[in-house]
């Protein structure tokens, strides 16, 4: 149920905050989530930071060819994926989303094999790395272009209302899909029909190399719902109680019947766009740094400390409980090995024609 | 048996499909109200409501992507574009999403879904309601395509491609809507997508078509016969994935082919056929495999009927293959 207190203004001003820089609870209600929560959101944060520096020593030594730092996303991640009803709602990400695979619960095991394009990979090493889906927690699997996952999620949304599923379609993209048509396209059709979706730009201000001011005039992401006959919502996205209290709140209110909604998370990436892209050509080093003074984690982190839920004797045991588990998890993944030849012709249909097996067949001799 | 007009057997296609099973929703610009450009919805939305039978926005991005959507969700959608001319602004939304879905979750998410759209020349529409986009799609692994030409195909070959589990691309050639009559059984029947028919026998040479150039594919063969010379005539029916083996046989058994299509020559299905004709039956061929086709010209206006292959340029080609 929505609760008053929780009812957020759209089209504010301001980013909505919860948390001041210092790690305060600044709300005009009350904080109503349980301790193990509060830890909960903690460790799912550091788990993010932790795969994304995994990440790093992958690329470093070969063993992937393509990863999309998240780290500066986690508060918008953690915020998104315990706000929704996880494995009932359903959630359209792209591919700077490895924390809120985390967050998901997407079993790392999976995450790495997708890394690795090997055996261990659900998507049978189809794509590039940076790409995860799951049927099983409902996770439509990342698509490289750009903003076209849009018009699925507001599909899925439709379907939703038409079967009375009560389920929620949350779709995730970054700043530069908001120039795309089929961002437009989408977005419009779902409101049109009132369909429960909610779509959410994490605006990081940067598309590869292009900045906000050369992305669009808009004062605001969420001032593009305006279009659409919408309500449009700016987060803080750094703060990841008001990244959960408010798309907690709009997810309920489409799940309720009330239509689509847009919320821009405002975020930073610490990364460059991907390990081919060099960040210094295009942005200064003094804002980076600058955007790390707020780093997410570290807010909340005072928080939890000023409520006597953390201290650092629980920061070392979380963080070498994570750096086992993450260690294990790509032992287990590496150990399954290299995705099989044939499976290269699996599943392009639902069953293979007769081109398919002759290219099969080619294949397989020149193996044999 | 009623007699239908071709289009008339795709609104009854549409209409059985829906009442068979709810879970087939239709929708795209202009289909529930006015009951779409053509009248290939007419009568769906009174009598199935405005939730199964969707006007849209004007947007084929949105049409098609929704129908990933709504396919991957559990539901049997059916697009339609109101002229495959104007499918571009959706083309992402069908190579990015319907055609890579299955192939790129490695088989955990789905696209059964059809996305129906009028195609070819003929009716004075200039080159933005005239053109054969087909090959575009065929190049695209995980879409399958099909190309009706007669109303019976119409009406089995859209219950089958409704009932596939893939995306399906259903191409209707607008200027055969309302040209041809013929019976049509009320109860369900389904033609397999994937099999040729062959619209009539002979031994001398081989014609394969598909879509609009039926037409003058069999007026070419009757007067052949009348000059003594017997064609056999392959409709292809669907180009993706297309009949090879009905192709083969009959090529084997004739030794020369022509083949016809309205698209562009380039890159073409006829390209793809012609191709593998050449590749297989090298040693039986009795003459080169001869191609025609549109031209590589965008779709001109003013020469609307002299785009389309006509009879005297297939008995042209014909007459080159003979005599070769």
């Amino acid at each position: 149920m929505i609760k008053d207190k929780t009812a957020f203004e759209p089209f504010s001003l301001e980013p909505i905050r919860l948390l001041s820089p210092e790690g305060e609870w600044i709300a005009p209600f009350e904080l109503d989530l349980d301790e193990a929560t509060l830890k909960g959101f903690y460790r799912d944060m550091v788990t993010a930071r932790m795969l994304d520096e995994k990440f790093v020593i992958l690329i470093r030594t070969g063993k992937t060819s393509f990863i999309a730092p998240h780290a500066g996303h986690e508060a918008a991640h953690v915020g998104i994926a315990h706000a929704m009803q996880r494995g009932h709602d359903w959630l359209f990400p792209y591919y700077r989303d490895m924390g809120l695979m985390v967050a998901m619960g997407v079993p790392m095991v999976e995450i790495f094999g997708q890394m690795l394009g090997n055996a261990a990979d659900p998507a049978k090493g189809r794509q590039m790395p940076s790409h995860p889906g799951s049927k099983k927690l409902n996770i439509f699997t990342v698509c490289s272009a750009i903003a076209s996952h849009i018009p699925p999620a507001a599909g899925a949304a439709i379907s939703m209302k038409l079967r009375r599923s009560n389920q929620v379609a949350v779709c995730t993209f970054g700043d530069g899909a908001t120039s795309e048509g089929d961002w437009h396209a989408g977005i419009n059709f779902a409101a049109v029909q009132n369909a429960p979706a909610v779509f959410v730009c994490e605006n990081n201000r940067y598309a590869i190399s292009v900045d906000y001011a050369h992305q669009t005039s808009a004062h605001t992401i969420a001032d593009k719902a305006h279009a659409y006959g919408i309500p449009g919502y700016r987060v803080d996205g750094l703060d990841v109680l008001a990244s959960y209290y408010v798309m907690h709140h709009v997810i309920e209110r489409s799940r309720s019947g009330a239509g689509a909604a847009l919320v821009e998370l405002e975020v930073y990436r610490y990364g460059p766009h991907s390990s081919a892209d060099d960040d210094t050509r295009y942005r200064p080093k003094s804002e980076v740094d600058a955007a790390r003074k707020r780093d997410p984690l570290v807010r909340f982190r005072k928080f939890l400390e000023q409520r006597g839920l953390w201290d650092s004797a629980a920061e070392n045991k979380l963080r070498t409980q994570i750096a086992h588990d993450l260690e294990a998890a790509l032992q287990e993944a590496e150990a399954a090995g290299e995705a099989p030849a044939e499976w290269m012709f699996d599943d392009v249909l639902s069953r293979r024609p007769w081109h398919l097996e002759e290219q099969r067949k080619l294949v397989l001799d020149e193996l044999r | 048996m009623a007699t239908m007009t071709l289009i008339q057997a795709i609104n009854k296609a549409l209409d059985e499909e829906m009442a068979r099973d709810d879970q087939v929703v239709v929708f795209g610009e202009d289909v529930g109200k006015r009951g779409g450009v053509f009248l290939a919805t007419e009568g769906l939305q009174q009598k199935y409501g405005p939730e199964r039978v969707i006007d849209t926005p004007l947007s084929e991005a949105a049409i098609i992507g929704a129908a990933v959507g709504m396919a991957a969700h559990g539901m049997r959608p059916v697009a339609e574009i109101q002229f495959a001319d104007y499918v571009f602004p959706g083309f992402d939304q069908l190579v990015s999403q319907a055609a890579k879905l299955r192939y790129r979750s490695g088989g955990q998410f789905t696209a059964p879904m059809v996305v129906r759209m009028p195609t070819g020349g003929g009716v004075k529409g200039g080159h933005h309601h005239s053109q054969s986009p087909e090959a575009h799609f065929a190049h695209t692994g995980g879409l399958k395509v099909v190309v009706v030409s007669t109303p019976y195909d119409s009406k089995g070959l859209l219950k089958s491609a409704v009932r596939d589990d893939d995306p399906v691309v259903f191409m209707e050639p607008k200027r055969l809507y309302r040209a041809l009559k013929e019976e049509v059984p009320e109860d369900d029947y389904l033609i397999p997508i994937g099999k040729a028919a062959i619209r009539r026998e002979g031994g001398d040479i081989t014609l394969i078509s598909y879509g609009s150039s039926m037409v003058e594919t069999l007026k070419a063969a009757e007067e052949m016969a009348a000059a003594g010379i017997q064609a056999e005539v392959i409709d292809l029916r669907s180009v993706l994935p297309w009949d090879k083996e009905t192709v083969l046989n009959s090529v084997a058994r004739t030794g020369r082919v022509l083949m016809i299509s309205e698209a562009p020559r380039m890159a073409s299905v006829a390209s793809e056929v012609t191709a593998t004709i050449s590749e297989e039956l090298f040693d039986q061929l009795l003459a080169p495999p001869v191609r025609v086709s549109g031209f590589d010209t965008p779709y001109p206006y003013a020469q609307d009927k002299l785009y389309m292959p006509t009879v005297t340029r297939i008995l042209n080609a014909a007459k080159r293959v003979l005599d070769y």
